[in-house]
């Protein structure tokens, strides 16, 4: 056959080894997926204008082609400056100028060479002062200080006329909230605080599609929530990278030891209710609409020394709310000795019940009530994923079943899943305000309403009693 | 040798199976190039299965992870074109076959593991990586490069000079 003949021919020429000829069937079957190649570049280019057409259509304002650069600064290069440092060097647009720490043996250096590796040309400062009087062109500064530092820190960027996004709690004290605030107002800048849950897309799909338009919890009775976290060693510090004592003095710290486990001391930081509470508290009052009214709370140390240990390890906490829908009540506890199940919010309303968590190891779960209306609507509406029946076991004979035990509800995942670094979208919601196209997600009077509720846990704790909240309070 | 024994059609369908398999690695690397904020990261953190602690280890330090990504986009990138071209074919497959067995390893349809992230099929060991995987291994020992390829011209090129030991 000649196709057989052909297979020869070529077989003998692809298969000869050594001197041979290129001829003109080896030079156009050598080039013959060459066009391939072209007609993928022509599909990519067709591609890429259609995506470009589509970030225009959703972005009409946006400036064609280049992002207006913003410069930033970080303060504070600890853990947590670190976390929002691997979050914002996934942002476009961002320029980091300088970064500012006091221990400019260990954490400063480990920032500044991070940021370098990814071309960021930053200047290195001990002292937050120097490095606003230095460095002009900066737009924004990012605080991931201590608590304690937290006021004065953001007051006199604001004050140097820098956009400010500073880490929760704004301040250990509700005097130095206040005057955060009042910074932001007179000088008109930008102050986010770093309740970053008010910009994870999970947490937005919650509040506006399941509960403001959808209302599948119907009115919210009772949440629990917590923040279970398991035995944290002293963070210790290697001697040879030691910060002298009188620098640590200077900046608030006894010794290094104190420096390196700040949250547990009091006039430095605010105990776990402060540190891992406050997102969720702050959650409760987001979703419920609503400041409370009362907080009951009890507390101590447990566990750890109080010499150690100043702050309460333990807190379990109940608010009372008045919300637009009649009163409801709020339980919270966070303890430090095991991290059993980790952390979340429990939203419990007369139609359904609503987990949800910042984790992925809980997401966020919606059960629907027996007596609520078919959420079948908001299946087909992507708002919520068709349900997991529950499993019903069959019970033995001689089990004692209470014939008014509800029927279990069906459970109902939230199709929201979280890709990015949970701060991140949180600070492109602040850069997006800097650059004009967006408003705060969590302005600096929205986390003073917080840290009323908040710092006001362990009043109550010391207080061993009800401590009622009067409107006024959570104004400013 | 072993890639002139198949007859022309086969080499047909093997050669467009290596030009379908190098497009979409192509497309891979590039859409991962132009994106701005494309991270290995999200993926590596979903990693299930007997490898997910290196994997979620590699995810958890910003500098493996920059290099990852790197080796990630531009990998894809150049094995893509080679495939199409039908340049250094066996290298281009091995270091394909390289990149799906990690892609594949991070999330092992293995009984037992489940992926976070809802896929759009269902797999048992046997995922659409894998049969990936197995067009790259064709591609490799049947040298389609040469049969229709640049290969066919470096080949000729190379084979005309005079060897030493003639």
């Amino acid at each position: 056959m000649a196709v057989e003949d052909t297979k020869r021919k070529d077989t003998a020429r692809a298969g000869a080894a050594g001197p041979r000829k290129l001829d003109r069937r080896d030079v156009l079957k050598g080039l013959s997926t060459v066009p391939a190649l072209g007609l993928f570049g022509y599909a990519w280019s067709r591609q890429r204008r259609y995506q470009q057409a589509k970030l225009e259509e959703a972005a009409p304002q946006a400036a064609p082609g280049a992002l207006q650069e913003i410069n930033v600064a970080l303060l504070g290069a600890g853990a947590q400056g670190q976390v929002l440092t691997d979050a914002m060097l996934r942002i476009p647009g961002l320029r980091f100028r300088a970064v500012c720490d006091v221990w400019t043996e260990y954490n400063q250096k480990r920032v500044v060479n991070q940021m370098r590796k990814f071309k960021h040309e930053v200047n290195a400062y001990e002292d937050y002062r120097e490095m606003l009087d230095k460095e002009k062109a900066l737009d924004a500064v990012v605080i991931a200080t201590p608590d304690f530092w937290h006021s004065q820190h953001a007051v006199d960027c604001l004050k140097a006329g820098k956009h400010v996004y500073c880490e929760k709690e704004m301040s250990n004290t509700l005097e130095g909230a206040r005057a955060m605030v009042a910074a932001a107002r007179d000088t008109g800048k930008l102050l986010q605080i770093g309740h970053q849950r008010r910009s994870n897309p999970r947490y937005l799909h919650c509040y506006k599609r399941l509960l403001g338009e959808a209302k599948l919890l119907g009115r919210i009775v009772t949440i629990n929530g917590q923040w279970n976290r398991a035995l944290t060693p002293d963070l210790g510090a290697p001697d040879r990278y030691a910060i002298p004592d009188a620098r640590l003095k200077q900046y608030g710290f006894r010794d290094m030891r104190q420096f390196r486990n700040w949250r547990w001391y009091r006039g430095l930081g605010g105990g776990p209710i402060v540190d891992l509470g406050s997102h969720q508290i702050d959650i409760y009052s987001w979703f419920l609409g609503a400041n409370p009214t009362a907080v009951t709370a009890r507390g101590g140390n447990l566990y750890h020394d109080p010499v150690t240990h100043e702050w309460y390890d333990t807190a379990m906490v109940v608010y009372d709310y008045d919300t637009p829908l009649g009163p409801a009540m709020g339980y919270y506890q966070t303890q430090t000795t095991n991290g059993s199940q980790g952390y979340f919010e429990n939203f419990m309303g007369d139609q359904g019940t609503l987990l949800i968590s910042e984790s992925d190891v809980h997401g966020a779960k919606l059960y629907r009530d027996t007596n609520a209306p078919a959420w079948d609507t908001w299946v087909q509406r992507g708002f919520i994923a068709a349900p997991k029946v529950q499993e019903v076991k069959e019970k033995a004979d001689t089990a004692v079943t209470d014939v008014r035990e509800s029927v279990s509800p069906d459970e109902h995942k939230v199709p929201i899943v979280m890709r990015d670094p949970v701060h991140q979208p949180h600070l492109q919601n602040f850069f997006d305000a800097v650059r004009g196209k967006a408003t705060l997600n969590c302005p600096s009077e929205e986390a003073y309403a917080t840290a009323v509720a908040v710092l006001k846990v362990n009043e109550a704790i010391e207080a061993k009693s009800r401590l009622a909240f009067a409107p006024e309070d959570f104004k400013i | 040798m072993e890639d002139a024994t198949l007859a022309r059609w086969p080499m047909i369908a093997i050669t467009t199976l290596r030009v379908f398999v190098g497009w979409h690695f192509l497309y891979e690397g590039i859409a991962k190039l132009t994106s701005p904020s494309w991270s290995a990261a999200g993926y590596l953190k979903q990693a299930r299965g007997p490898f997910a602690a290196l994997f979620k280890g590699l995810a958890a330090q910003p500098n493996l992870l920059a290099n990852a990504d790197l080796i990630t986009m531009w990998g894809l990138t150049i094995v893509g074109i080679l495939l199409i071209l039908g340049l250094f074919t066996r290298l281009a497959s091995l270091g394909g076959i390289g990149f799906i067995v990690l892609f594949y390893l991070c999330n092992p349809p293995f009984v037992g593991y489940f992926y976070s992230i809802p896929t759009e099929g269902s797999y048992l060991i046997v995922n659409k990586n894998l049969v990936e995987l197995g067009a790259l291994v064709v591609v490799l020992v049947t040298g389609t490069g040469r049969f229709a390829g640049l290969d066919r011209i470096v080949h000729g090129l190379v084979g005309r000079r005079p060897r030493l030991s003639a």
